[in-house]
């Protein structure tokens, strides 16, 4: 007699049987278990002496329930092909941890596959089993439901999202000195609708600028959509079919409502597969209307002689991170290296890339699942190690999700290194006949120094001053705080070794008192490392239950690291507040 | 056809009150009362959650913290803080393909009326309750929620106006010739 089986586990019996399709059923049935498919996966790499982090093995975990249910040799024999039903709610969170902890969809273990099996196509419809009875992790269940409710996954409301776009526009008007820059929204008949990763909106805005930029200066009739303006996707992440139609839909309609001729996605390695690649099959829709990926339009744009650069002002060494839907999935291989070479002076090539290039461990929507963070992390090493290996001190890639995996590994790696976006790169080249002296980044903001060495504190007031930024300084926690009292600064530096009362103590003191507690904090010392035994400020906040800091720098500073922090943290909370 | 001809307002008058289908946002209507799907715990969460905190202030989430937790089918009231809205009634319906999926699902809407008519609201507003996320198929929700919409002004419900607010052309399409069917 089978034991019993739960509710919820008959559900996801059911589902499979109908959503069982062609390739689905071939890549069940084709494995061999030859193992080829092994070490091409990050996380296996990263554990050599876990078989479950092999891809067969986590294939299996469906291959057993496909033979137990659906191929007639599991239903005849089961014990000796290895058909293995689920029947508890334990069973189906053990699904969940392999399905969703330890697999990222990158699909390059399919590379080597000699039956052409495609892994992530089922672990994908594993996930989507799952979610259909609500078993995920806590952060896929609120990115889902954002997109599901608010239209795009990160929850951004209409009014800010339109209020972003006005910023960015009065930002460029002043950095160009050029009131005829326009971010247009909802403009009919434009040539290009312009498609962004909710991300821009959220945290990072200035590409969304960068990209206004470059439409401007190659005298683009374009526009922004204020409904349907996400390209991103999580239907492909979680495996809901339902949800990737209702995203890949809500586009399409904006594009076709506004009559656009052509759909721009912005780089977003997964936002551009689902949008270009599934969604018209997930929306069963029958488009009228082009669709490319920005890095396609920028080259055009250059190539064409719509916009000029020079290169000579992105002179880091850089180097090139392929997304994998981007390139294992979307071919998108050669585009970028031929834009990244017209806007740098120092590319070098990752080994290995394109189609083979290990995925940044935060795709398939690992960034949302903070619980597995430390697998994450762990199996990131094989990518850090690559990015090493170039000796570059950029690395470039053309999607926002992963920018937050390469900035996660890279802090974790401790790697000398930035992340930027080729639109950022192609921004920053440009050669506008009407360029002028660009805003200093600190303009119009009020800084206030804490720290108790006085010449820390003329050469940063100097430094921030030169920026573009007011400056006010104190020695100590109360005079610190008797300043903030008075007037409240727009962002602080703080030493953590401070007379009389300890930075900590007055860290701890602004994150709960809500008149100051959003004002952003960047703590400057030397004592902030992470594992020094003198202070764990870590630990610290920790115990505490106090936020994170928006920046964390250790003495000597590294200026331009110290006044892109500095900046990042005044536009994010500018934005957020 | 474009999206906003694809999505015009329908309605329908039942028993003297009006039953309209509109897309719109829904924390944004000026509405007496607005739905919002609710979990047990009455926790906002994300989604139209996510807006109703963001939109109408913590005092909305002070006011839950008195109340939860509910069970499916069970519906509270809160004040709706800043916005355009009166009141949330916070309905809490089945989840993720939970057995007696409609039956839950009427008995969550007949609350979320009853709830609004006793604050003394005239108006109401709903959302596709449990559809997306919460995965009840959008054909059975729609089925669903007019069916009980329809129960409820049969047996004398005083409502106004009762509104369908939908995101999309998908959801509107679900509603659409059901409401022609009225």
């Amino acid at each position: 007699m089978p034991p019993a089986r739960s509710y919820k586990a008959q559900k996801v019996i059911d589902r499979f049987q109908q959503k069982l399709n062609r390739q689905a059923m071939l890549s069940l049935a084709a494995c061999v278990h030859c193992g080829l498919c092994t070490d091409q996966c990050h996380y296996v790499l990263a554990n050599p002496g876990d078989p479950t982090y092999a891809p067969a093995y986590k294939a299996d975990r469906l291959r057993k329930l496909f033979k137990a249910h659906v191929d007639w040799t599991g239903r005849l024999i089961p014990r000796w092909v290895g058909g293995r039903s689920v029947y508890s709610d334990e069973e189906l969170e053990e699904l969940k941890d392999v399905v969703f902890g330890k697999c990222t969809n990158c699909r390059r273990c399919s590379l080597n596959c000699p039956m052409g099996v495609d892994m992530a196509s089922f672990n994908r419809l594993a996930r989507g089993l799952l979610v259909h009875v609500g078993v995920m992790p806590e952060g896929v269940a609120v990115v889902a439901k954002d997109q599901w409710e608010i239209g795009n996954q990160m929850g951004v409301l209409k009014e800010d999202y339109l209020e972003t776009l006005q910023w960015m526009e009065e930002e460029l008007q002043s950095e160009y000195n050029d009131p005829s820059i326009r971010i247009p929204v909802d403009k009919r008949d434009a040539e290009i609708v312009y498609a962004i990763n909710p991300r821009e909106a959220k945290y990072d805005p200035r590409t969304i600028g960068e990209a206004a930029a470059i439409f401007h200066f190659a005298g683009e009739n374009w526009t922004m959509a204020s409904e349907g303006w996400d390209m991103t996707n999580f239907g492909l992440f979680n495996g809901d079919d339902e949800l990737g139609a209702a995203c890949a839909a809500r586009v399409y309609d904006a594009v076709e409502g506004l009559r656009g001729r052509k759909l721009v996605v912005s780089e977003c390695g997964h936002g551009y597969r689902s949008t270009r690649c599934e969604g018209p099959n997930w929306a069963r829709r029958d488009l009228k209307f082009e669709m490319e990926s920005s890095v396609v339009t920028m080259l055009r744009y250059i190539k064409e002689g719509r916009i000029a650069v020079d290169k000579t002002r992105n002179p880091l060494p850089a180097t090139y991170h392929d997304s994998c839907n981007n390139a294992r999935s979307c071919g998108m291989t050669e585009e970028p290296r031929e834009l990244l070479r017209l806007v740098t002076t120092d590319f070098r090539e990752m080994y290995p890339n394109r189609a083979e290039n290990f995925c940044c461990t935060g795709g398939g929507g690992a960034m949302s699942m903070s619980e597995y963070a430390p697998r994450r992390l762990k199996s990131a090493k094989v990518k850090a190690d690559q990015l090493r290996a170039t000796g570059a001190k950029v690395v470039v890639t053309s999607c926002h999700n992963c920018v937050d995996g390469l900035f996660d590994l890279i802090r974790h790696y401790k790697l000398d290194m930035q992340v930027k976006l080729l639109v950022s790169l192609v921004a920053n080249a440009l050669t506008p006949p009407e360029r002028r002296i660009k805003r200093r980044p600190l303009e119009g903001f009020r800084i206030l120094v804490i720290d108790d060495e006085p010449d820390v504190r003329i050469y940063l007031s100097k430094l921030f001053e030169e920026n573009g930024c007011a400056v006010t300084d104190a020695p100590d926690a109360n005079q610190a705080m008797r300043a903030i009292r008075a007037q409240p600064p727009d962002l602080i530096t703080l030493d953590l070794v401070l007379p009389k009362k300890t930075g900590e103590k007055l860290y701890w003191e602004l994150k709960k008192d809500e008149r100051f507690a959003r004002i952003p904090i960047v703590v400057v010392s030397g004592y902030a490392a992470i594992d020094h035994p003198k202070i764990d400020f870590h630990k610290f906040i920790a115990e505490k239950a106090l936020p994170p800091p928006e920046g964390f720098l250790e003495k000597p500073v590294d200026v331009e690291k110290l006044i892109e922090t500095v900046h990042q943290s005044l536009l994010e909370s500018r934005f957020s507040g | 056809m474009t999206a906003t001809a694809a999505t015009e307002p329908i309605e329908k008058t039942i028993h003297r009150s009006a039953l309209r289908l509109e897309r719109g946002d829904l924390t944004q209507l000026e509405v007496d009362a607005i739905v919002f799907y609710a979990k047990e715990t009455l926790e906002l969460g994300s989604g139209f959650g996510g807006a109703i905190h963001a939109r109408g202030g913590e005092t909305i989430k002070k006011e839950l913290a008195a109340l939860g937790p509910v069970a499916v089918g069970e519906a509270v009231t809160t004040t709706a803080g800043r916005l355009p809205a009166k009141w949330i009634v916070h309905a809490c319906g089945p989840k993720f393909q939970e057995p007696d999926m409609e039956a839950k699902l009427r008995r969550c809407m007949l609350s979320a009326l009853r709830a609004a008519e006793e604050r003394g609201a005239k108006t109401i507003a709903f959302p596709p309750m449990g559809a997306g996320f919460y995965g009840v198929p959008l054909e059975r929700c729609a089925r669903a929620m007019l069916e009980a919409i329809r129960e409820f002004l049969a047996a004398g419900g005083a409502l106004e106006a009762i509104v369908v607010c939908v995101a999309d052309r998908r959801e509107y399409g679900a509603f659409r010739p059901l409401f022609e069917g009225l």
